[in-house]
């Protein structure tokens, strides 16, 4: 089974839970965790990962060059890149490469032959380690200023598959980024199962909306769970928001400064501080998913 | 002028130094705040105004008039992203999810009207007013499209129709393009982090991002009481970063962003952390 675990907004708490979630699963349960937040991968850090045993370099990213030698500075590319990555520097015209899409509207709009070429540049990483806890984690790392992290998420996750083959592992879950965008399109597509991370303000409620929006789109069953849930009591939205939609809430987790200090502890909650409010709220979760969800 | 909030990873608190930041510095410039974490935007939650002025952000996707296509197959050819695929004879077809409207197969095509214009909505840009003698530009990406380059460049493009003397924005998690298209033009980054070892891994690439962009970067540390500070220090040092501001853990500031009210409109400690990096930066544009 393929479990995917998003939030729309970043920050509250979605890999913290995951990390927690997977902690209490790994020992009845055979899985393989995915860190799909390639912009920002943490779960390595909540499991004190410290070597990777495994690399590869996603090559696939395009990014224009100019020939500034050659370029007759007609202005054409400039005027033609839909998203505004050309301009004119001290007298030549330069594709900013932290920019670029690589789509190659430029080379084509470009009147002189070779001038502008298309360039396969490095996207990123993905790695594989095992951690101490004995479950297999697969990370990736983008780039900076690099486009389409979707596919390293694509490629994080038929990395996992075959892993799980060759090893036998039944069960993916997959911590996506923060967002909706390409990202976590890929994290979601293909998941059996969504587990939607929310804290009770109105920012998170937006978010989580428009993310429950996607994963609508891919017809796949959503669970909620409310993080920090007494933050805000007078704050009735993610009820509402559940109540309309029939998503099942599945836990509550108070607020609790365990989870920061266990962050720097770099440990899951439920491992640093298994008596904390926290870690009591996330372990009951963690029977509803073995029940409702792992079955 | 330009100056931009970021701060890598998702949660540190970006937007709400973004929003409180704007309205301490309308004393100081005639301003702008641009939101441009097109997949999430909610500055316009914490400043508790509904979004106005809503314009379209349509994608061009090709319409293949087949009366006219000679089946050259050069739209396939040119498509980077694959997102056209072709018949045996060469007729082509588009997979819209992958298109992404760079127009290349327009160009390329040798026949007039043999691809029309065809249109596809992938989101909104949108400029509201709001009670702080300032405008709100944002970009909001519709759900289930995942393009979020043109809805950036095209909120950028209205907000800078503004002709304001100082444009702030809010970008997105993260160091992707997105993100580098936010900051691009920006004379001063404000990075916000937490001293956790997830914030500080995440401060540094965003500071590596700003070191490859050119720009200055100043680090605020949020909640800073939470953890240890030295590793954000010796980032910031490493990066000739400045650290301009540290927020304390506050129940005050999370009140304030529950109910769309500002802390720096409040008689706070708060606002006075946030009046005073307003001056700072005022000093500092000029």
């Amino acid at each position: 089974m393929q479990i995917a675990i998003a939030s729309g907004k970043g920050g509250v708490g979605k890999s913290s839970v995951a990390a927690s979630l997977i902690y209490l699963l790994k020992d009845g349960y055979s899985l393989i965790a995915v860190d799909a937040d390639a912009d920002a991968p943490n779960l390595h850090l909540l499991f004190g990962v410290e070597r990777w045993e495994e690399k590869r370099e996603i090559i696939g990213a395009k990014i224009a060059k100019i020939n500034s030698e050659t370029c007759i500075k007609c202005g054409i590319c400039a005027e033609r890149c839909p998203y505004d990555c050309i301009k004119l520097v001290d007298g030549v015209y330069k594709v900013n490469e932290l920019t670029c899409e690589g789509c190659g509207v430029c080379k084509l709009v470009c009147p002189v032959e070779g001038v502008i070429t298309l360039e396969e540049v490095r996207s990123g990483i993905i790695q594989k380690t095992t951690t101490k806890y004995g479950f297999p984690l697969i990370s990736a790392q983008l780039d900076v200023g690099r486009p389409n992290s979707g596919k390293l998420v694509t490629e994080e996750k038929e990395w996992a598959k075959r892993i799980m083959k060759e090893e036998g592992i039944e069960h993916m879950i997959v911590d996506s980024a923060a967002g909706i965008g390409c990202q976590v399109i890929a994290s979601l597509g293909g998941a059996d199962v969504a587990i939607l991370v929310a804290e009770p303000t109105p920012a998170s409620l937006s978010d989580v909306k428009r993310v429950y929006k996607v994963v609508q789109h891919f017809r796949e069953p959503a669970y909620l769970i409310i993080n920090k849930a007494d933050l805000n009591p007078e704050f009735k939205g993610l009820y509402e928001f559940a109540e309309e939609e029939g998503i099942p809430i599945i836990g509550e987790i108070p607020y609790d400064r365990a989870v920061p200090k266990s962050m720097a502890m770099l440990k899951p909650v439920v491992e640093a501080f298994p008596e904390s409010k926290a870690s009591k709220a996330l372990r009951e979760i963690a029977e509803v998913v073995k029940e409702q969800i792992l079955r | 002028m330009q100056i931009a909030v970021s701060g890598g990873k998702g949660g540190t608190g970006k937007s709400t130094v973004a929003v409180n930041l704007a309205i301490a510095l309308r004393g100081y410039f005639d301003l702008a705040l641009a939101d441009l974490d097109v997949e999430a935007p909610n500055d316009h939650i914490l400043l508790g105004v509904e979004l106005q002025n809503e314009e379209p952000v349509n994608m061009f996707m090709p319409r293949f008039n087949y009366s006219k296509c000679i089946k050259c197959r050069k739209c396939a050819e040119v498509c980077e992203e694959n997102a056209i695929i072709t018949m045996k004879d060469g007729t082509p077809f588009l997979m819209p999810t992958l298109c992404s409207g760079c127009r290349a197969c327009e160009i390329v095509c040798p026949v007039t009207g043999a691809i029309l214009e065809g249109q596809k909505l992938i989101g909104h840009t949108y400029i509201t007013e709001t009670p702080y003698e300032f405008s709100l530009v944002t970009g909001k990406l519709l759900e289930g499209e995942e393009r979020a380059m043109p809805i950036v460049t095209a909120a950028k493009r209205r907000a800078r129709s503004l002709n304001k003397e100082l444009l702030l924005v809010d970008t997105a998690a993260g160091t992707s393009n997105t993100v580098s298209k936010a900051l691009e033009d920006s004379k001063l980054l404000i990075a916000v982090t937490e001293p956790t070892p997830l914030g500080l891994h995440d401060l540094a690439l965003i500071l590596e991002l700003a070191r490859l962009m050119n720009i200055e970067a100043w680090v605020v540390i949020n909640r800073s009481d939470l953890g240890e500070k030295e590793g954000i220090e010796k980032i910031a040092q490493k990066y000739n970063a400045e650290i301009v501001a540290e927020i304390p853990y506050s129940e005050a500031i999370i009140r304030s962003y529950v109910k769309g009210e500002p802390i720096v409109l409040a008689d706070s400690k708060e606002a006075e952390i946030f009046k005073d990096l307003a001056e700072k930066i005022a000093n500092y544009m000029g």
